[in-house]
């Protein structure tokens, strides 16, 4: 999946898009507020959903200083934007709903706020190889499926509208995530598996996969609650290892560990796994908020507003 | 007018800013008297008259950012205003008697060069053409104000302003402002906006590596000294000189001071900002002295204000209520300050120059400008830069450079008069030379590091920087070497 990264940011540039190309008081709403069972898990969701666009703009923000190819760090300074954008849509939609007051922002659950945490503290710290391995499956999995199965169950043509524009931004992430994990590839794999065995036991690192683990699982458990089939999580994972599977991308150490995971996440029979991490997503239902840092100040740029 | 014959000076200088009026007075103090001065404009002091934006100042202390023979005991701060430096550059043209020579509002649009006659013809956007033997281009490097490259520029329908361009008459008071740019002019805006306008919004693309800067007012006693005991002012002078030689070090190549001065730097912005993500949006990637070095100690405070904000998101266009950036939000603004800085000439003239046989210096300057010792270009005889191709410093005050330059380039005209030659030109194989060495020890400087600044080509080729210290221009400056000119008399033809 080789890429001209220079197209690729002339194209990203070309389809650029602002909240104010949309119609937020357009017919539809009512197609939302007027079903309550819906409307309770959906704002759950949303909230969940807003807030995980920040994993992968963190991530992005990470790799905008990290890359060494001044387009692609360019690349990742747009698409760093692009998430905080979609933050915004999806707040603009919640507001269109009803399901936020004012200026408030809504309360993401305690395992996306973990990520968030371990993201904004350690993120810059993280080799490229990390990054650019996590990043892909997080896009495929959260950022990139979630958005398309909120569609199945959600029939505002608004919503429709605006995650049309959501999802052809996250088609040219995946299409950059990919090319970036094929290229890590590069170096042999035994070169590759001493990084990442040296940087796995990095205890900034272990914390961060600890942090990692119970979100996928958590989202599953919203998904089913959304009464969505947790078979699409699947295929969206399976899609990163059957994408990602390239010649190249198998000699990257950090693929072959997150595939692996990925198949254990899928095989709701593996108990050695999903014993222990669904005691985690528990657990940390029962994590000190207090404990949690402070947002960081990025968040007070976010907003449902077209014109600020 | 048609039936007068034209007038052919000695020198013809195209500009009164600093170069052009200080070539004017030191080709007079060598006895050179028919000059003529075209500006374009209707005043002298080219930057300094141009750049008048609120907090306007130089970032070299006025004790070195000021002519060596005309110096000025009354600076009123170590960092003068830009309303002091235009003072002092009036007061120099009153001193010398310079207002007689220049010639306003001459917007020169080409030069051509007449080998038979050895004239120059210089022409203008109206009025008749100067004839000369000699022409100093002394137009600026920063002369030409710059808007950016963004879609939509001309859709917003709010009030625009370039900071070369200042609009005094517009009151900030209760006004939404953005500002695009943070760079050398920006730095010093922003501190000034934010105090009268309702709210600002800095636009940043890359950050800049910022040093504070001390701007000390200089006390009475002070200046009474420098006024009774002028060596003091010279050897303060002087101590300044090497002081920012020894800053070379840091800026020009990587060495182990050019981490302390980051060090120093990161220091700065960790005292000053205290919120962890602003500081990282601050913080720069790329080596410093990559890009010229910004100095304030106001301007973090500045952005921190409750009444201004940072928006590091790109921008993709502009719209009539404002700017939308690329998170998706359009910010509203009555007024856009463009602080984007100038079209630096690296790959063409500013206006056509024709020298012999036809050729013409904008063709061949087109994959970047070079020259010998950035004052002479082969195939252009009598014709001297100011400011030409590597002729930047990056760590020291410009007018030193200048009057190194200035001085070597009155050599020039003294030997074309008193040897009563049609043509001085430099040879090609001695200005090959001398790029080659340029080029080699630019491929070791900070400036071809990597980052993209106004100082490189789209190519990477850097053709403005002059890869050394001070010292080192000022020397390979003192003497003209006649050797290495091509030297043709008058009456003979090659
Ligand atoms: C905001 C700002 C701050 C600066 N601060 C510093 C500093 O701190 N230290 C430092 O060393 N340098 C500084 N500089 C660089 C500064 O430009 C030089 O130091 C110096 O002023 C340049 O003088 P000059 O005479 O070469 O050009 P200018 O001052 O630009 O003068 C050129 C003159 O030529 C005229 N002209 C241009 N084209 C034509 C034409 N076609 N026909 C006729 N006339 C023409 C212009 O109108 C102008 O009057 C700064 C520059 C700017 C913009
Ligand atoms: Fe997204
Ligand atoms: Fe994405």
């Amino acid at each position: 999946m080789q890429l001209d990264l220079d197209n690729m940011l002339a194209k990203i540039k070309a389809s650029q898009w602002a909240l104010a190309d949309f119609d937020w008081d357009a017919p539809g709403r009512e197609t939302v507020t007027e079903n309550p069972e819906l409307y309770a898990k959906l704002k759950v969701f949303m909230a969940d959903l807003m807030w995980i666009e920040h994993v992968g703009a963190r991530g992005f923000a990470a790799m905008a200083k990290k890359a060494e190819d001044p387009t692609l760090a360019e690349i990742y300074r747009y698409f760093h934007a692009e998430e905080q954008r979609h933050a915004n849509a999806e707040l603009a939609l919640m507001k269109r709903w009803g399901m936020i007051e004012g200026d408030e922002l809504p309360e993401p659950n305690i395992n996306i706020r973990l990520v968030v945490d371990w993201l904004d503290t350690c993120a810059d710290d993280q080799p490229l190889d990390v990054l650019g391995s996590v990043i892909p499956m997080l896009e495929i999995t959260l950022d990139g499926a979630l958005c398309k199965f909120l569609l199945d169950t959600v029939d505002d043509p608004l919503c429709h509208e605006v995650f049309g524009a959501i999802n052809a931004d996250e088609a040219r992430h995946l299409g950059v995530d990919f090319h970036v994990l094929e290229t890590l590839g590069y170096s042999p794999l035994y070169q590759s598996s001493i990084r990442a065995v040296a940087n796995i036991l990095n205890p900034k690192l272990m914390i961060g996969i600890l942090a990692y683990l119970p979100l996928l699982n958590r989202m599953r458990d919203n998904l089913v609650a959304l009464g969505l089939k947790e078979e699409k999580l699947y295929d969206a994972m399976r899609k990163y290892e059957r994408v990602g599977g390239t010649e190249q991308g198998r000699r990257n150490a950090w693929f072959r560990i997150i595939s692996l995971q990925g198949k254990m996440v899928i095989d709701r029979g593996n108990r050695l796994y999903h014993v222990p991490v669904d005691a985690l997503v528990k657990l940390s239902d029962r994590y000190p908020r207090r404990l949690v840092r402070p947002l960081p100040s990025w968040f007070k740029q976010l907003s449902w507003r077209s014109q600020v | 007018m048609n039936a007068k014959v034209t007038h052919v000076h000695d020198v013809l200088i195209v500009g009164a800013g600093f170069a052009g009026l200080g070539s004017a007075i030191r080709l007079r103090q060598q006895g050179v008297e028919d000059i003529v001065i075209l500006e374009r404009e209707s005043e002298v002091g080219g930057t300094w008259r141009d750049n008048q934006y609120p907090g306007a100042a130089c970032d070299i202390p006025s004790n070195l950012y000021s002519y060596s023979f005309v110096p000025n005991p009354g600076w009123p701060r170590s960092f003068s205003g830009s309303r002091d430096i235009l003072a002092y550059i009036h007061d120099m043209v009153d001193q010398f008697e310079l207002m007689p020579l220049i010639h306003f509002n001459k917007n020169v649009t080409g030069a051509s060069f007449d080998e038979a006659q050895g004239l120059w013809t210089i022409k203008l956007q109206r009025g008749r053409a100067y004839k000369a033997r000699s022409v100093i281009m002394a137009q600026g490097p920063l002369s030409n104000a710059s808007l950016p490259n963004i879609t939509g520029i001309d859709d917003f329908e709010g009030h625009r302003i370039h900071s070369a361009r200042w609009d005094h008459d517009y009151d900030f008071a209760g006004k939404r402002v953005a500002v695009i740019g943070t760079g050398a002019s920006a730095v010093q805006i922003i501190p000034e906006l934010v105090k009268k306008a309702e709210f600002v919004k800095v636009f940043q693309r890359t950050p800049g590596w910022v040093l504070p800067r001390p701007d000390l007012r200089t006390p009475e006693w002070n200046k009474k000294l420098f006024e009774r005991l002028p060596i003091t002012q010279s050897a303060v002078r002087e101590a300044l000189f090497w002081g920012h030689e020894s800053m070379a070090t840091a800026l020009i190549w990587d060495t182990p001071v050019t981490g302390l001065l980051e060090r120093v730097a990161k220091a700065h912005l960790k005292h000053q900002v205290a919120d962890p993500w602003l500081r990282r949006q601050l913080t720069p990637d790329y080596r410093i002295g990559c890009k010229r070095v910004l100095m304030s100690s106001d301007y973090y405070p500045a952005l921190q204000a409750s009444n201004c904000q940072l928006v590091t998101w790109p921008i993709d266009r502009l719209s009539a209520a404002g700017i939308r950036t690329a998170e998706g939000l359009e910010h509203v603004a009555d007024c856009i300050v463009f602080a984007t800085g100038f079209d630096v000439n690296k790959t063409g003239t500013p206006f056509p120059v024709t020298g012999l046989d036809g050729r013409r210096l904008e063709e061949e300057w087109r994959g970047g400008a070079q020259a010998y010792k950035s004052v002479n270009v082969s195939g252009y005889p009598n014709l001297f830069f100011t400011f030409g191709p590597n002729s930047g410093p990056g760590h020291n005050s410009a007018l030193v450079y200048m009057e190194a330059q200035i001085d070597y380039i009155v050599q020039g005209i003294r030997t074309l008069l008193d040897n009563n030659l049609r043509a001085l030109d430099v040879k090609p194989e001695v200005q090959q030379r001398h790029n080659r060495r340029i080029q080699k020890r630019l491929a070791k400087t900070n400036w071809n590091s990597g980052c993209s600044s106004w100082y490189l080509t789209e190519d990477g080729f850097n053709a403005t920087m002059y890869p050394g210290f001070a010292t080192q221009y000022r020397r390979q400056m003192k003497t003209l070497k006649k050797r290495d000119y091509r030297m043709q008399p008058e009456g003979i033809t090659s």
